[in-house]
């Protein structure tokens, strides 16, 4: 069992670190409220990044740490934590037993992992559609799919569809289907509802077993929960240096034991997840059975953390806490908004309650 | 100790209940304290809803009648307050003139000030509290705008925030220091300041909602003629802790009522949601209601002490539990709406997430009137006994 980073891993987190705070700075998530076309800005530096969705899982969390601590706005999440998961499980198991009995031929394969150096090297974006209207990331028949991740701004949308025993995974060009965006309290992510009935697939469906399903679930959460840490760890970080300069009664605000049990708190929190975070990184990273079961662990406590991060941070600041023009606000929202994409805490714990009874 | 009300409490309940069927307007109707709309500013149909209430003696019936009352016993004025809030009905969109300026005008003004409080709760005056600066919101007793004495005028030069309502104002009820050299508590003073002197200047700050409900207020060379002070000289710590009180005392048991009108809400929206019969839900909604219903409990308790003797330590616990739970009944609404609970527009619910908005404006609750830990503070030293940290 190893936390510890490596010095290559230490490397990618101050890398993303720097190139996150340079090209995403809050002025750009404020614009992104109104005018969503300026996310392609951090998107052309970041874009060179997408290939560390190739390797671990673990480093493509510290990635995504980071991008999570700035609110990041673009496809950088989708196209890398579920469009290539995706496309990558569907071309390893092309033409090899496919458990669940999915199939995909060897040219339609051949294709998928051309799409998916594309994507790789940071030319093609892509996400996955598969949650019907009630929110559930389940596999169903539906024929619109919602709470679709930044459909409007990617490439493709790898749509997933099926019944219980087979599903099938279609590829769609986003120009041709239809997209009608979702509004959340949170605006730097954007979620769209999409109809691609009678619009032309650019591949035929690909059978994949549930067991993909399944596991793209587990890198999809466990990736959005490292987005969280990282938004949690701004929340804490931020909330600590207020409490320590903010003079009330002659003292530091954090010097009360009011103030600082909260931070202790909430900072317990935070390490709890992040721990949760990394071990189901690194369990995925295995192939470990515990994978699904951490999981679920590592969304509820990211979750948890995040939105009693949040919440404790507007208390700690008082009144500039409750204003528009702070900043926190706009973390508060992603923390809350986050727990309902890739499927809620209640919808975790009752998976995780079926595996453990 | 005894349940229930008698004739004349139930009399006058109907004839209230009368009231409001025929004339709430239908924007009033199922408006909780905290909920989202788009307006800003104060709209024309609140403006003559509280005049209406004013005018037919509903606006604060413990008052007579030239105040907007009608001598109301408190236990009356108790049920006005559950009534209002059970319908999810807002007396007034700016608190601070009815609630708070009022009531410390009737209290500590002289003849011609007191004149000011009938046009304060009417609505017809728009008045704002210039208390917390940028230095000063817990700790308001280390307040530093200040304000000089020069032959009949006072000269005030400083800075507020969080003023609600500022940018709408006509009259501030302004905290000022006119005393620098005395202990903190002892040199602060009260003015009424006219919004449209010159050397103020407004600038609006917007909520988490993204409302700009509130404002900076900044007052440079600031002329005050010396007949605004309100009570005397150096004795306006005095006049905080009582329109605090006002506050308090206005919002006790119509913020139980207002949780109570919440948990209404929550049990309506899990039929509507088909999930009231799953046990998990039954447990969560029962226990809020448990929790709700003991504060009522708590909320009767303190109103009967406060009937007899004018003051109950239960005001303190009851702004610290209902407002946490303002905030918690927030968080539990969009628990049952599941993964619906985030969204703001129409694709799903048929209508936005319930709750979500109202989420936002719940961080009001346990920061603006004193914070929670304030209110703990206040109940562990005043109320227990314990020593100060
Ligand atoms: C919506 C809204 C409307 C408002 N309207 C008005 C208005 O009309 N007029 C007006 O004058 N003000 C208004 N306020 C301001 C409000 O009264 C202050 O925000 C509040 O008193 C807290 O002060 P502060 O913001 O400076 O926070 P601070 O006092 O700086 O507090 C920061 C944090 O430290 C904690 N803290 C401070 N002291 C202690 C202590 N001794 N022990 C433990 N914890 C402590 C607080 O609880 C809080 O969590 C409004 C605020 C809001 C949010």
């Amino acid at each position: 069992m190893e936390f510890t980073l490596s010095p290559e891993q230490e490397l990618i987190r101050t890398t993303a670190r720097d190139m996150c705070t340079k090209e995403c700075p809050p002025s750009l998530v404020r614009a992104h409220m109104t005018d969503h076309s300026v996310a392609s800005q951090p998107w052309s530096a970041l874009k060179q990044w997408v290939s560390v969705a190739d390797g671990s899982m673990a480093d493509l969390c510290l990635f995504l740490e980071e991008a999570g601590a700035v609110l990041l706005p673009g496809p950088f999440f989708a196209t890398t934590s579920l469009f290539m998961p995706l496309l990558r499980s569907i071309s390893s198991s092309a033409g090899g037993d496919i458990a669940g009995g999915g199939s995909t031929s060897s040219d339609g394969s051949a294709q998928v992992a051309d799409l998916l150096a594309e994507a790789s090297a940071g030319k093609l974006t892509g996400t996955v559609a598969l949650a019907g209207a009630d929110s559930r990331w389940e596999v169903n028949d539906g024929p619109i799919k919602s709470f679709v991740p930044e459909a409007e701004r990617v490439d493709l949308i790898a749509l997933v569809s099926g019944g219980a025993n087979s599903a099938s995974v279609t590829l769609f060009r986003s120009e041709d289907v239809a997209i009608r965006p979702v509004g959340t309290i949170d605006p730097s992510r954007r979620l769209a509802e999409v109809d691609a009935s009678g619009a032309a697939p650019i591949l035929e469906p690909m059978g994949i077993g549930a067991n993909i399903v399944d596991d793209l679930l587990a890198r999809g959460c466990t990736a959005l929960s490292a987005e969280l840490m990282g938004t949690t760890r701004w929340l804490l970080d931020t909330t600590i240096t207020y409490a320590s300069n903010r003079r009330q009664f002659g003292k530091p605000i954090g010097s009360f034991q009011a103030i600082k049990h909260k931070l202790a708190d909430v900072a317990l929190l935070h390490e709890q997840a992040w721990s949760s975070v990394y071990y189901a990184a690194m369990c995925i990273d295995a192939n470990d059975p515990a994978r699904r079961r951490s999981a679920h662990v590592a969304k509820v406590m990211a979750s948890h953390a995040a939105i009693r991060c949040a919440k404790e941070a507007i208390q700690i600041h008082g009144g500039v806490g409750y204003t528009w023009e702070h900043d926190l606000h706009l973390y508060l929202r992603r923390a809350f908004a986050t727990e309902d994409i890739l499927g809620t805490s209640d919808w975790h714990l009752d998976r995780l309650a079926d595996d453990l009874m | 100790m005894e349940l229930g009300w008698g004739p004349e409490e139930e009399a006058f309940r109907s004839e209230l209940v009368a009231f409001l069927d025929r004339e709430a307007p239908s924007e009033a109707v199922g408006r909780d304290f905290s909920a989202a709309t788009d307006e800003e500013g104060i709209p024309e149909w609140a403006r003559l809803w509280q005049a209406k209430l004013f005018d037919n003696g509903w606006l604060v019936p413990g008052y007579p009648a030239h105040l907007g009352g009608r001598n109301a016993t408190p236990a009356q004025s108790l049920i006005y307050a559950e009534e209002l809030a059970s319908r999810g009905l807002p007396r007034s969109l700016h608190f601070p003139g009815y609630a708070i300026v009022a009531p410390s005008l009737l209290e500590f003004g002289n003849k011609r000030q007191k004149e000011m409080a009938p046009a304060a709760l009417r609505g017809d005056t728009i008045w704002c509290v210039g208390m917390s600066e940028p230095d000063a919101g817990s700790d308001l007793a280390s307040l530093s705008t200040r304000a000089e004495r020069d032959g009949d005028r006072f000269v005030v030069n400083g800075q507020k925030v969080w003023t609600s309502y500022a940018m709408w104002a006509e009259k501030c009820f302004c905290y000022v220091r006119t005393n620098p050299d005395a202990p903190k508590h002892k040199g602060i003073s009260v003015l009424i300041i006219d919004m449209d002197s010159n050397g103020i200047e407004v600038r609006p700050l917007r909520h988490i909602t993204g409302k700009a409900e509130f404002a900076e207020v900044f007052f440079t060379d600031v002329e005050v003629p010396a007949g605004n002070l309100v009570g005397d000289l150096n004795d306006g710590w005095r006049i905080t802790m009582g329109s605090l009180a006002h506050e308090r005392g206005g919002l006790w048991v119509q913020s139980v009522a207002g949780l109570e009108h919440a948990i209404e809400s929550l049990i309506a929206e899990a039929r509507d949601l088909g999930i009231s019969s799953d046990t998990s839900v039954r447990r969560l909604l029962a226990r809020e209601y448990a929790e709700v219903s003991s504060l009522r409990s708590l909320g009767y308790k303190g109103f009967s002490t406060f009937a007899r003797t004018s003051a109950s330590p239960e005001h303190s616990f009851l702004k610290l539990a209902s407002s946490e739970m303002t905030k918690h009944l927030a968080e539990v609404g969009m628990r049952l709406e599941g993964g619906l609970g985030t969204t703001i527009d129409t694709t799903h619910l048929g209508r936005p997430g319930r709750w979500a908005a109202t989420l936002l404006a719940s961080f009001a609750a346990t920061i603006a009137g004193g914070t929670s830990e304030i209110q703990r503070n206040i109940i562990a030293e005043r109320i227990l006994g314990l020593p100060r940290e």
